[in-house]
């Protein structure tokens, strides 16, 4: 078998395995080809190992890829193995009965999947009544007691140091380096030490936060804490959602987080409606994902994961945000209550790709979250 | 399996490493398509050692570079010798030398430390074997540079210029994901992912690397890690932890997994309190029997 022969198969594989959500680009496509070829003639379990090794598959993906490859079968067979077609008749020419079987069936697959994440399907629910509803549950002295430990709390998130070491003026270890480069100014004499030391690493912060009816009470909460930690990390994009996904760009000065949150619930459609946390988590995946979140990137999501949607569509969402971000904390504030047991479908749907969940029903749980946030 | 492939797993076996299908195809297609080697998977599955018997296979020198967070250019590629430069500016002006003649010493190859990654692309005999350990230790701006002289095997030293690769060196990556690895870096690397061994592979090994341990005695040991590693524990056992064991129990004179030495000896496969807690006697007890009775 050579590359030529083997290479219609393999982009069509990786085709499938793309609408089914594992991602292969086209250079482990031309990996996998040559690995094939390379090996000849593989019996069953050295071409899936191969497949696995040059597709570079993600060891939580390997069930799926078996799956796949139980209707790929050989390559032998799929490509023509007289004459190499030119590229664009493979295509044209009717598929072998294993080849059209995987076809029809990643078609279904496909279009089943597309479907939620593009229907944002505005005015979802008559029953997710746009109330604008105020916040009562906390006196406004309690607020303003709340938000300066929260400020104190997120000033404390920019406060790790990375063992990276960075040229600095104050004190620090020799820089050798820096410093014999120094001598070149002074005739060769070294008068100065140049020094570096630790580097202040600042996270990079998204929030995700539950607006729905049923996280009413711990809105407002965890609001004002997520809104008071901009100022302290480098960057932070909070989004809100229940039936609709909005991001807030307003930045509130100290003290007037109570004001804000009231002006946003009267900006935001649907505050306190119904959820969609699974189309919502979807579009941010869509439409946010590559920009905001990269591997320094910690996702929080606040939410108690009672979801009226799908839970297939939030779990994709999830796998999409774990495989891109540095760590994706879920903050449940159902989670404070011992007889709690995550089994809300959504909830449940989600856990998979959560690295810490966390409680947050009171400040000290929110206390507790720092050091996550920091790592 | 591909003649090669198998010519592989016998040099591999012949240097006392146990390998499966998955592991010989991933190091034969590494070394023949000339691709960096990604190795992933639990602590203690042998990630590194695979690296070293790759190295003992091929018959050539392994460098390692272990990473860690901080790493960065001067550990990894190249540090010139500051004191010693320092000192021979000092001897030339004593002996009143030229200027120019001076630079061009201190800024010769004498003058530099080579660091893993200079070293493995200028070693003259042969490829050798780069082993990047812990990649997922070091933070993310290393990766980026990774990605940089793993595709193009040179490294420039503004005060030498450019050096090419005398050999492309063979390169395997381990990571034990403690961070996930940049996707960039992925895609450029072959990826192996080594689960836990089975009983039959376990043993197989705890023969190989203890051969004082009987067949029985490595088959219980086999057989009561793995019940282990079924349960839900914060650190997972390895391969290295029953190797240990066997060792431990070996120098202990057991014939036989017996209850009160598997209590004594338990801290050489759980290495966590709250795992030792977890496991009281009562839920050990069923496992030992279970084990002892595979080998009967």
């Amino acid at each position: 078998m050579t590359a030529a022969e083997l290479a219609p198969a393999v982009a069509r594989l990786g085709r499938t395995l793309r609408e089914r959500g594992i991602p292969v680009q086209l250079g482990d496509e031309i990996d996998a080809t040559r690995a094939l070829a390379r090996l000849g003639s593989p019996d069953r379990e050295e071409a899936r190992w191969a497949l696995r090794i040059a597709l570079k598959v993600r060891h939580a993906d390997w069930a799926r890829l078996d799956a796949i490859l139980e209707g790929w079968t050989e390559p032998a067979r799929t490509a023509d193995p007289v004459r190499p077609a030119p590229a664009g008749m493979i295509d044209g020419k009717r598929p072998l009965r294993a080849a059209a079987a995987m076809r029809s069936s990643t078609g279904e697959a496909g279009e089943g999947d597309a479907e939620p994440a593009e229907g944002d399907a505005p005015g979802y629910s008559p029953a997710a009544l746009l109330r604008h509803k105020p916040f009562e549950e906390c006196t406004p002295a309690d607020l303003a007691a709340m938000e300066r430990v929260l400020v104190r709390l997120a000033a404390r998130l920019a406060a790790r140091r990375s063992r990276r070491l960075v040229p600095t003026s104050g004190r620090g270890t020799p820089d050798l380096r820096r410093s014999f480069r120094r001598t070149i100014a002074t005739g060769g004499e070294l008068v100065s030490l140049a020094r570096r030391a630790r580097a202040i690493e600042t996270p990079r912060l998204v929030f995700l936060c539950d607006t729905s009816g049923s996280m009413d009470a711990h809105a407002r909460f965890l609001l004002a804490f997520v809104l008071a930690v901009p100022r302290a990390a480098r960057s932070t994009e909070v989004f809100v959602f229940n039936t609709e996904l909005t991001r807030l760009t307003e930045r509130p000065a100290p003290g007037a987080i109570g004001p804000t949150l009231d002006r946003l619930a009267s900006a935001v459609p649907d505050w306190s409606g119904g959820t969609r946390i699974g189309d919502s988590l979807a579009r941010f995946v869509a439409e946010h994902l590559p920009s905001r979140v990269d591997a320094r990137t910690v996702v929080v999501v606040l939410s108690d994961g009672l979801d009226r949607g799908d839970p297939g569509t939030l779990a994709g969402a999830m796998r999409a945000i774990q495989a891109r971000a540095r760590k994706v904390i879920w903050l449940n504030p159902l989670l404070g209550d011992p007889r709690y047991a995550p089994e809300a479908r959504g909830m449940a749907a989600a856990l998979p790709f959560v690295d810490e969940f966390l409680p947050a029903h009171d400040l000290v749980s929110l206390e507790r979250l720092v050091p996550h946030l920091q790592a | 399996m591909t003649p090669e492939v198998r010519a592989l797993h016998e040099a591999l076996e012949r240097h006392g490493y146990v390998a499966d299908p998955a592991i010989t195809t991933a190091l034969f297609l590494a070394t023949d398509l000339r691709k960096p080697l990604l190795i992933e998977g639990d602590a203690g599955v042998g990630k590194t050692e695979t690296a070293k018997v790759l190295a003992a296979a091929l018959e050539t020198e392994l460098i390692r570079l272990q990473c860690y967070e901080g790493l960065d250019a001067a550990t990894a590629l190249y540090e010139w010798n500051y004191p010693r430069q320092m000192l021979r500016i000092r001897l030339a002006e004593q002996a009143g030398r030229d200027a120019a003649e001076t630079e061009a010493a201190i800024f010769g190859r004498d003058y530099l430390l080579e660091r893993p990654i200079l070293r493995a692309i200028t070693r003259v005999d042969g490829p050798p074997v780069l082993l990047i350990d812990e990649v997922d230790r070091a933070d993310d701006g290393f990766e980026a540079f990774l990605l940089e002289v793993l595709s193009d095997f040179q490294v420039t030293i503004p005060e030498l210029g450019t050096i090419h690769a005398v050999h492309v060196p063979y390169v395997v990556l381990t990571s034990n994901r403690t961070r996930e690895i940049g996707d960039a870096l992925r895609r450029r690397c072959l990826y192996l992912y080594i689960e836990h061994p089975d009983v039959e592979k376990e043993v197989r090994i705890i023969r190989r690397r203890v051969p004082a341990a009987s067949v029985e005695l490595a088959g219980e040991i086999a057989r009561f890690v793995q019940a282990l590693r079924r349960r839900r524990l914060a650190k997972v056992p390895g391969v290295a932890e029953s190797i240990d064991w066997a060792q431990a129990l070996v120098r202990l004179g057991c014939a036989h997994l017996d209850a009160e030495r598997v209590d004594a000896t338990l801290g050489c496969l759980l290495k966590d309190r709250h795992d030792l807690l977890e496991l009281s006697q009562g839920t050990l007890e069923p496992m030992r029997a279970e084990a002892r009775k595979g080998s009967s």
